[in-house]
């Protein structure tokens, strides 16, 4: 009979504690990751990826989650796409290999390896980040989090949804172009996110 | 150091007149001049990218070819007799390097534009170090005006196809062919070219013009019309002209073929109205 309880225990606690943890997938029409950085020392030039995708999941009681994202290096987007009297745009130059090298590396992903908590929401996430086919850890700061049922599906959908930032040296990963001078070093990270619960 | 003009300029340069200089002064009966072009490559390799080999990028790949060429001109120069068919061999393999080079980029894109690109590449890379092999090998004065007008057209080219990284490296190899012809064009002496020059300055500058194209926007015609650009160091030089003169009208010659690839390379996707008719390029 003893046994038999603790086997119980044995294959209900698991699930109890999976029961816990929230899986979310990322919404790519409103997770806009940008990216800005000095420009030849006078100012600061803005960028972002419209194309991303990903999933992380949370469990609040443990204080664990994990996070995956997969960006598009071609997606990336400065706002000068017409050439004009030019050989070529400033978005077709960043993703040749002077920078983002898009046809090579079609893809940057971000792999969180531990989520810190400030009291019941998520704070800090430290992780990996693979650019260029190297792999570097770069740590996330979410600045804005908040979950709850989706306004605009009268409450059928939950969601989570806030904004992250971060920064990395684009020089741990071989992208040199530009260096020391022309075009930072130091790349800082921006990014809206949003999540909903698939289960 | 990280000023462009001495990593593209006088420091492949310097590298190249050094090599070139000690090669002829103490090296000569070993014929080594042709290093001085893998010297110039490898320097600005080293200022702008480094000389790592890890992640096993397309453009790490360059480098290692880049170093092996020489090697393997030289055992070429010093083992082989140049024949024909040995030219055709020597060829075949620079084409199978350029598939090891990007054939895992060439793999990611759509198959049409894959298959595109990879077929430019390869004729491009066979026809230029063929040909450079059997008509430009023996002859110094030629083959150094050709890796000249190949590098600077490559570099140019790349650069309008918004890859300045790869712009200086082809760049770097033209510096590398200067600093070859600057001893001869000063000496009036012809030196020695063979496939240690041929090889290391058409096949590393065909993997350059061949990596702007897939890994930025250089155009597949562009990189044809740039295989031609060997072609123009065999056009007719007045034989009996001091030798300066010789390499400064085959230079002319190369860098005017040269000059049409770039032209392709900076109309690409525009439009121009012909009067009869619109053409996109």
């Amino acid at each position: 009979m003893t046994k038999l309880a603790i086997g119980l225990v044995a294959i209900t606690l698991p699930l109890a504690a999976a029961a816990q943890v929230e899986s979310y997938n990322i919404d790519p029409i409103h997770t806009i990751p940008y990216w800005e950085t000095d420009h030849l020392g006078f100012a600061t030039m803005r960028g972002h990826f419209n194309k991303i995708s990903g999933k992380f999941t949370i469990d609040r009681a443990a204080k664990t989650g994990t996070l995956e994202v997969t960006i598009q290096t071609a997606s990336l987007n400065t706002g000068d796409t017409d050439r004009g009297a030019r050989s070529r745009t400033r978005d077709e130059h960043l993703r040749s290999p002077d920078f983002f090298n898009a046809s090579e590396f079609p893809t940057m992903t971000y792999r969180a390896t531990s989520l810190t908590f400030a009291d019941d929401k998520p704070d800090v996430i430290e992780g990996n980040l693979t650019l260029l086919g190297v792999t570097r850890p770069v740590s996330l700061k979410i600045e804005r989090w908040r979950c709850g049922p989706d306004p605009r599906t009268a409450g059928k959908r939950y969601q989570c949804g806030g904004n992250a930032t971060g920064s990395f040296k684009r020089s741990d990963f071989g992208m040199k172009f530009g260096l020391p001078t022309a075009i930072g070093d130091e790349v800082r990270l921006w990014t809206s996110f949003y999540g909903f619960r698939s289960q | 150091m990280s000023n462009p003009a001495v990593q593209v300029g006088v420091g492949p340069l310097m590298a190249a007149l050094v090599v070139a200089f000690v090669v002829a002064l103490i090296l000569r009966p070993l014929q080594l001049g042709g290093l001085a072009v893998a010297a110039a490559f490898l320097t600005t390799m080293y200022f702008v990218s480094g000389l790592g080999f890890s992640p096993l990028t397309a453009t790490r790949k360059i480098i290692i070819v880049s170093i092996a060429a020489p090697v393997v001109g030289m055992l070429i120069d010093f083992a082989f007799k140049p024949t024909r068919m040995g030219a055709v061999v020597l060829a075949l393999c620079a084409a199978a390097s350029a598939l090891w080079v990007f054939w895992p980029v060439l793999a990611q894109k759509p198959a049409a534009e894959g298959w595109l690109l990879g077929a430019s590449m390869v004729v491009v890379i066979f026809f230029v170090v063929g040909f450079s092999q059997l008509y430009l090998a023996a002859d110094a004065v030629r083959a150094g005006a050709a890796g000249l007008g190949l590098g600077l057209a490559t570099g140019i080219a790349a650069i309008l196809s918004a890859s300045v990284t790869y712009g200086l490296y082809g760049i770097a190899l033209g510096a590398g062919a200067g600093g070859f012809l600057l001893p001869q064009m000063i000496s009036g002496k012809k030196g020695f070219a063979g496939a240690t020059f041929t090889l290391s300055a058409t096949l590393t500058g065909g993997l350059v013009a061949a990596g702007a194209m897939v890994l930025a926007k250089l155009p597949w015609y562009a990189l044809l019309v740039l295989a031609l650009v060997p072609v123009g160091a065999r056009l007719p030089a007045v034989e009996k002209t001091p030798l300066w003169l010789q390499a400064v009208l085959l230079s002319l010659y190369c860098f005017a073929v040269g000059a049409a690839a770039c032209a392709l390379a900076w109309a690409q996707g525009r439009n121009f109205d012909l009067g009869f008719m619109s053409l996109q390029l």
